[in-house]
């Protein structure tokens, strides 16, 4: 019923990084069995391929643009293209997608407040990196002009600065409330999430002494207004802020790219395995030694990281930041992408952001332009994006609810298809997939007879 | 079968500390106003197969759980290998955590099979390793080659100890698409993860045919044997218990009724009169 076990590679086989490891993987598997090998082979190749299109998208993506998307705009020719903003914007909804997978793909968190650390990190940008606090002249290796006021420290410093603080935040809102469960964190998060932007929108005209530390109607956070101008982010002298067009795109892609490679790191570790073992049975992980608070907590700060980088990336793009960014609905906005795109996989989070922001600030606009030159009176389908998003969702739920790149598991649980198998004939799957089915009664027949504590 | 239980009255404590693994005293448990566990005395010695067995909601399942720290007695000590489980601070009992207890050398399987269902069987074993690997998140992060060499040398590790179960050519499989007999068996696998010098097992043999239950029980010896385990056991299957046990104890509502050899309790009138004969009744 199940894979030869030749045909699988074996935890004895070498394991190392990257395509080395790839290729001691599949030389192993091809010693121990020809047939198999070609089947491997072919698997990986597959997925191989794929990731490589993908990658060579990303990367030549801004030249195509360039040189043959816009250009053909310019001339007339009607076509929902994504201009360098949206471009890079996607990009950052794609970090905090992959961030906010940790929480809730991985550990089984369900955080509704999420939107709190893209705040802090877009604000960690901001008092670091602009004119801000006047009075507190500091430059540290900034590309700044000399002489200018503000402390101001340079982008390569701002992300770890602001993933450290959005983790730091997620460390502490996560210890008293992980205890919780389930509803009860979505909704201590919930709060998180409305009270961070209030508090950066309040922090104005604070008196407040302590020893030698004294403020007198400080204004901290810059209020309804916020701050700006921040730094654009910028490396040797090369600018990247919202002016550089492409340049942008290119180091949001960066900033993506490694945080996919960080967040699969992670899930294929000690630690990912954890992740998953809470989200399956909590209890029963908890009895095979897994320290399941402390692992929570590590999986809630290590996610607001990612925010807090995508946060200080936004702020840092665009030059401003005001708390009106970080509302609500951008929590919902993100946690409806990994859904839509497949929560668990990291890939398909990925494509659900990018996928969303393109119809966010794209494509909804282009329809609306279209419908819009027929008659002004008719509705702007950019001010239903809600409406559209649900409505989407709603469709995605019944038809294809594990999301369009979906986890083995998600698309096993909602499917109830016969899952885990890599290499079988359909007819072996069937067999499988009866006496999965067996046994799960079984289980539920005991279970019914003897509750267990 | 030379038996490791020494002679004697054990709940008495005459047994010297160091030959007891487990050693719980007047243990009781109680939710609001039911005693699950009444002062309890129960020993494990080192090294022996010892059964809890008694009729539906006498409180088996409760006081494994309070071995494993999963609930907090309400009153009692137990200690495990010299350490404390349960510690009196003042008036407050506190147990330590099932992690904890976990790493001081207790595995368990469930009576329900509580495996990960959508991980394989071998990353269902790496879970019970956890406790052993030291690496952190950023060596996961940087793939340090410490981390990889841990990992490498687990993954072994798990293979090994699904081979001794009979699942090594399972190993990629999802533990819910394996066959029930089979889950019990990667469940003792996970527990043996741990590396425990007691396993509790909460009836192995639960849902099996003669057949299946045999080989179970000659698993069960042979684990003690080659592995040097302590074995706690509930089960209901009395073929077994009888055949396997070196002591067995009998709870009824909460209270322990018989305890000692199997054939001695098997003659105990109580324990006819609460257990064997209520189900002599029923029959």
């Amino acid at each position: 019923m199940t894979a030869d076990a030749r045909y699988v590679i074996r935890a004895s086989d070498p394991v190392r990084s990257g395509p080395a490891g790839w290729l001691d993987q599949v030389t192993a598997a091809a010693r121990r069995a020809p047939v198999a090998y070609r089947e491997q082979l072919a698997r990986r190749r597959r997925r191989t391929i794929a990731i490589t299109i993908l990658a060579l998208l990303f990367v030549l993506y801004p030249l195509i643009n360039t040189l043959l998307l816009q250009p053909l705009v310019r001339s007339g020719v009607p076509l929902p293209v994504p201009d360098d903003t949206v471009a890079t914007f996607m990009l950052i909804f794609a970090a905090m997608a992959i961030g906010l997978n940790i929480v809730a793909g991985f550990a089984g968190l369900l955080d509704l407040g999420y939107v709190a650390f893209y705040a802090l990190g877009a604000y960690t940008a901001a008092f670091f990196a602009s004119p801000h606090f006047a009075s507190l002249s500091l430059v540290l290796f900034s590309e700044v002009a000399p002489g200018y006021p503000g402390i101001h420290v340079p982008f390569f410093v701002i992300v770890p600065l602001a993933a450290l603080i959005a983790a730091t935040f997620g460390v502490l809102l996560g210890a008293p409330t992980l205890r919780l469960r389930g509803d009860y964190l979505a909704i201590v998060t919930l709060g998180f999430g409305e009270i961070v932007p209030v508090v950066f929108k309040n922090l104005v005209g604070i008196n407040f002494q302590l020893g030698p530390i004294k403020l007198e109607n400080a204004n901290l956070t810059g209020g309804a207004v916020g701050i700006n101008p921040i730094d654009p982010p910028s490396f040797f002298g090369i600018d990247f802020g919202a002016t550089s067009g492409q340049a942008a795109v290119y180091l949001a892609m960066v900033i993506v790219a490694l945080s996919v490679i960080i967040a699969r790191n992670l899930e294929r570790s000690r630690m990912g395995r954890a992740w998953m073992a809470i989200r399956e049975d909590e209890l029963a992980a908890e009895m095979m030694g897994v320290n399941t608070v402390r692992t929570k907590l590590l999986a809630f700060g290590l996610g607001a990281s990612f925010a807090g980088v995508a946060g200080s990336l936004q702020a840092s793009y665009l030059g401003a930041t005001t708390s009106d960014f970080f509302q609500f609905s951008t929590s919902i906005l993100v946690l409806i992408m990994i859904i839509l795109g497949g929560i668990g996989n990291i890939w398909g989070v990925m494509a659900g952001a990018l996928a969303l922001v393109y119809v966010d600030k794209t494509f909804l606009p282009w329809i609306a332009q279209r419908v819009q030159a027929i008659n002004s009176d008719l509705p702007n389908a950019a001010q239903f994006n809600f409406l559209i998003f649900g409505i989407i969702l709603v469709i995605m739920m019944r038809f294809r609810p594990e999301g369009f790149i979906p986890s083995r598991q998600r698309a096993a649980e909602l499917r109830h298809a016969p899952p885990g198998q890599q290499i079988g004939s359909a007819a072996t799957l069937g067999e499988d997939a009866v006496k999965s089915e067996e046994t799960s009664q079984a289980i539920a027949a005991e279970q019914a007879a003897e509750p267990d504590a | 079968m030379t038996t490791a239980a020494p002679a004697g009255d054990l709940r008495t404590g005459s047994v010297a500390d160091a030959q007891l693994l487990v050693k719980a005293r007047d243990v009781t448990k109680r939710f609001g106003g039911l005693v699950a566990c009444n002062k309890i005395d129960f020993d494990i010695p080192r090294g022996a197969i010892v059964s809890l067995i008694g009729p539906n909601g006498a409180g088996k399942t409760t006081f494994f759980n309070m071995i494993t720290g999963y609930y907090t007695p309400t009153a009692g000590a137990i200690v495990f290998d010299g350490h404390e489980v349960v510690q009196h601070r003042g008036k407050r009992v506190k147990s330590l955590k099932p992690h904890e207890v976990t790493s001081l050398g207790i595995g368990r399987t469930f009576q329900n099979i509580r495996l990960f269902g959508t991980m394989s069987a071998l990353d269902n074993v790496l879970v019970g390793l956890h406790v052993h690997l030291r690496s952190h998140w950023w060596d996961a992060v940087f793939r340090t080659p410490g981390m990889l060499n841990e990992e490498a040398g687990a993954r072994e590790r798990g293979m090994e100890l699904l081979s001794l179960v009979g699942l090594d050519d399972r190993a990629e499989t999802w533990a819910r698409n394996l066959p029930y007999g089979d889950q019990r068996r990667l469940e003792i696998a996970r527990a043996l993860a741990t590396n425990p010098k007691l396993l509790l097992l909460d009836e192995p043999t639960a849902g099996m045919n003669n057949a299946e239950t045999r080989a179970m029980t000659d698993f069960i010896r042979r684990l003690r044997a080659d592995l040097n385990l302590s074995v706690l056991l509930i089960e209901h299957d009395m073929r077994v218990v009888m055949g396997i046990s070196d002591r067995v104890t009998v709870l009824d509502y909460g209270e322990v009724i018989a305890e000692g050899a199997p054939d001695e309790v098997r003659k105990n009138p109580r324990v006819v009169e609460a257990y064997l004969g209520r189900g002599a009744a029923d029959a």
